[in-house]
């Protein structure tokens, strides 16, 4: 196992050690609240453990519908009998689970449809403005000539020689 | 034009032998109807109008007067506009023969009494060769050739008219031209006219036509100058003009040339085995009473030769000054060449210069050695060959150890006061000049005179001098500087910068230039304007004579515009020749160049290419239009290169380099090869799908807890 691998493993279970903590803390001031978030946001942790995306963007999407589903029968709880017995009651009841899980589904949903409706409209941004760095580029050629891009030429140059450096350094 | 001058070269008589005219032109008897090299004489008028110099003197080419020709220049009838009674003629000059420019700037109307008057001289368009032609004026001698006053009787005169009809009638002019500080070196007796009609008033023709010496027939020359070619004879000194005075004497005074129908070789051999006086007078009957006077004008030796005063002495009737003469040396035993024997070094030099290949086994071999050392008992001159022989073999192979430099080398040893030989090519130190402007004039190559600098014979050849004096320390100095333009084969330099060094009248030889006898730097750009019509404007109006002729008779700084001329870079090039001129019309000031600034204005344009903005570029090129029609070259460069818009051109170019590297930097990061788009794009999606559910969740909880609360 390399030092890396290590200190990455160090940092894991000191975050862990950290969630359980704050966990215990959390269930002697509010147990019950915690009761109805652990089995409310279920998929949401779900979601967590098999999301692969950069920045965790499936857990943010499917965790915040997910708590929309989940909020009111929390703030339920708040407004009338804070105890155990109430939330295993709303846990038990099938319509306020299925509200919550819809929620999470519905969460999924967004997550799967609009990242393909956005990135499209990127993609067409970025063209555009591709384009538009382009004219720039000919308009300093049509005035400055083919030399100004000998700048360019070079740091290109450079950066290829590095590339060839880097790959006859590899192998050794 | 080209053809003409061809012509003309093609009719010029070779300058590599010693041989100026036919022994019997040098004769008594009226000479054959010369040929000349100069411009054809015209048929008609109509075909060849007058050309006139300086808007006063018409020259007719139609008019030609051959019994006034001189050998290398046609005379012509002239007409002086101003005084139109006047009696005048011209002589026109070849265009392949350097003429005394000097000279005739010191005797124009200096009245100078037993010398043709010079009225006037300049260049004209002569149109019989299609060129421009350096033109003299002359007032017409009245009486004729001296010659031609004998009809068909040769020459002769009595010991009694020698001195008072003769000599006292020609002295003064020798006598002033020294107090010029000129020598005439054209005294024989074809050079004699009377000035009236009653041919009572004798005078020495012109001297100016061609270098000095350059006309006379070999018998005329002292011993050092005739074994030299024609054009490199070299100014002289009085001494050579008194002893072709004696020579001119002793024919007149024997109606004949006695040496007339040797050759020229016979009689270098002659007066260099017996002495000058001894070979011409030994077997004829010299008047008794100019014996001595003979003698001292004859004297080999320059030093034991009359002078002027020693003749102003004999006129006065005092006892001439005899003085002890110095034997000639001579050898016990006979030198063998070629199966001939020499008994003085001097002719053996002579007869080693004229055959390289057979000398230099002689030499070799030791024979000329022991003939030193045997024959002569010149040890030491024997150990300087031998040294010299050593040198060949130590550098065999090498430029420097040549057969003609050793050859060269010996024969300046055997002579050190004959002329440098080389190659056919000699000349004495002060001839150098003149024979290396006539040898490209004539063959359009450096060749031989490259070769001469290259090896610096004129250093061995002052090395070896037994007295130095002022005059060679002053060459040598002359001829080091001459190497060091030689070495450059660069615009103003080269052996072109050697040509007009040394020659500083000639007319500038560029190709555009040839015709147009361009000999003052005053002349050169309106001259180019001038011809600016004519020419291919493709062609750039400079080359390397003109750049060498710029940079001899320009007296400024012009260094750094040479450097840029010489670019390999076209447009440092442009702005090199640009800035050239601009600093010689404005240092001369010329105005209004409107041809050439056209023509260099339309070369420009690679210039105008330094300038990276566009639209500099275009405003430039819009406003060279309106500088063309000033004239002036100085705006021109001013709006080519400018330095307040070349430093702003440059900085505004690097901020756009910049620019153009940051805008491509910025494409590269959204379409560079590592990056993938589509997943980028993804991304971004995803991360904006996960912003907006967070919104909402934050969103639908403020609602749901208001109403809740509600």
């Amino acid at each position: 196992m390399s030092e890396q691998d290590q200190q990455q493993n160090q940092r894991r279970s000191s975050a862990l050690t950290w969630v359980l903590l704050v966990g215990t803390f959390l269930v002697v001031l509010a147990g019950p609240t915690m009761v109805v978030l652990f089995f409310g946001l279920l998929p949401t942790f779900v979601a967590y453990i098999i999301d692969r995306s950069k920045g965790k963007s499936a857990t943010f999407s499917v965790g915040s519908v997910n708590f929309i589903g989940v909020f009111p029968y929390i703030v339920q709880l708040w407004g009338g009998e804070n105890t155990f017995n109430a939330a295993l009651m709303i846990t038990t009841d099938l319509v306020a689970m299925l509200v919550m899980y819809a929620a999470s589904a519905f969460g999924w949903l967004i997550f799967l449809a609009l990242p393909t409706l956005i990135s499209s409209f990127v993609v067409i941004m970025q063209q555009r403005k591709v384009a538009q760095l382009r004219g720039e580029q000919k308009e300093l050629i049509e005035e400055w000539g083919p030399h100004v891009a000998d700048l360019v030429e070079q740091q290109r140059a450079v950066e290829q020689e590095h590339h060839m450096e880097h790959a006859f350094k590899k192998p050794a | 034009m080209a053809e003409a001058l061809e012509q003309a070269v093609e009719t010029v008589e070779p300058d590599t032998t010693t041989q100026p005219l036919s022994t019997e032109e040098a004769g008594v008897l009226p000479p054959e109807p010369e040929q000349t090299n100069a411009p054809a004489e015209a048929g008609n008028n109509d075909q060849h109008p007058p050309a006139a110099l300086k808007g006063r003197y018409l020259i007719f080419p139609a008019m030609s007067l051959p019994e006034l020709n001189s050998p290398t220049a046609p005379a012509f009838t002239v007409e002086d506009r101003k005084e139109p009674a006047r009696n005048l003629f011209a002589l026109v000059c070849s265009p392949v023969v350097p003429t005394a420019t000097q000279t005739m700037f010191k005797i124009r109307n200096a009245s100078i009494s037993g010398l043709m008057p010079l009225i006037d001289f300049g260049s004209v368009f002569w149109s019989p060769s299609g060129q421009k032609c350096m033109v003299i004026i002359f007032e017409r001698p009245m009486g004729g050739r001296f010659l031609d006053s004998f009809g068909k009787n040769p020459a002769h005169i009595s010991e009694y008219e020698v001195g008072a009809k003769f000599v006292d009638q020609l002295i003064p002019a020798l006598k002033r031209l020294e107090g010029m500080g000129l020598v005439h070196r054209a005294v024989r007796l074809e050079n004699l006219y009377f000035m009236d009609e009653e041919q009572q008033e004798l005078v020495f023709g012109e001297c100016v036509s061609s270098p000095p010496g350059h006309d006379q027939p070999i018998v005329y020359e002292s011993l050092e100058r005739a074994m030299a070619m024609r054009s490199g004879r070299g100014t002289g000194t009085i001494e050579d003009d008194l002893y072709a005075l004696g020579i001119l004497l002793v024919f007149l005074l024997i109606s004949k040339n006695p040496v007339q129908k040797l050759s020229d070789d016979e009689i270098i051999a002659g007066k260099s085995q017996e002495g000058s006086y001894q070979f011409l007078c030994s077997k004829e009957r010299v008047p008794l009473q100019l014996i001595e006077v003979i003698r001292g004008l004859l004297a080999d030796d320059p030093e034991e030769r009359w002078t002027l005063e020693s003749i102003g002495r004999w006129i006065e009737g005092q006892k001439p000054h005899i003085t002890q003469r110095k034997s000639i040396v001579k050898a016990r035993g006979p030198f063998e060449f070629m199966g001939r024997e020499y008994y003085s070094p001097r002719i053996v030099a002579h007869v080693l210069s004229q055959n390289v290949s057979d000398a230099v086994k002689v030499v070799k071999k030791g024979t000329l050695e022991g003939w030193l050392r045997k024959s002569l008992e010149m040890s030491d001159l024997a150990e300087a060959i031998s040294g010299l022989i050593t040198f060949c073999k130590v550098h065999e192979g090498k430029p420097e150890a040549s057969d003609d430099v050793f050859i060269s080398k010996v024969c300046m040893l055997l002579d050190p006061q004959a002329p440098i030989r080389f190659k056919g090519f000699s000349f004495t130190p002060s001839g150098f000049g003149t024979a290396y402007a006539a040898e490209y004039l004539r063959k359009g190559s450096f060749q031989i005179q490259g070769e001469i600098i290259a090896r610096d014979l004129f250093g061995y050849w002052a090395s070896i001098q037994t007295s130095s004096n002022a005059e060679t320390s002053e060459m040598l100095k002359t001829f080091n500087t001459l190497r060091s333009f030689a070495k450059l084969n660069e615009m103003g330099y080269g052996m072109e910068r050697c040509l007009y060094e040394l020659n500083r009248k000639l007319p500038c030889q560029g190709e555009l230039l040839v015709h147009e006898f361009v000999d003052e730097i005053d002349d050169l750009l309106p001259t180019l304007d001038r011809i600016s019509d004519e020419t291919d404007k493709n062609a750039r109006p400079i080359d390397k004579h003109i750049a060498a002729f710029i940079a001899t008779h320009f007296n400024h700084d012009i260094q750094p515009h040479l450097k840029a001329l010489c670019s390999p870079v076209e447009n440092s090039s442009l702005i090199g020749l640009l800035s050239l001129y601009a600093l010689v019309q404005w240092r001369q000031a010329h105005e209004n160049l409107f041809g050439l600034s056209s023509w260099i204005g339309g070369l420009l344009q690679p210039a105008i290419g330094t300038y990276h903005s566009r639209t500099t570029q275009h405003a430039i090129e819009q406003e060279i239009p309106s500088l063309v029609r000033q004239g002036s070259l100085p705006d021109l460069f001013d709006l080519i290169d400018n330095a307040d818009r070349r430093n702003s051109d440059a900085l505004a170019f690097k901020q756009a380099q910049f620019n153009f590297s940051t805008t491509e930097a910025e494409i590269q990061s959204i379409v560079g090869e590592d990056v993938d788009q589509d997943q980028v794009a993804l991304e971004a999606g995803e991360k904006a799908t996960a912003m907006f559910a967070v919104v909402s969740a934050m969103i639908a909880t403020t609602i749901i807890i208001f109403v809740m609360m509600m």
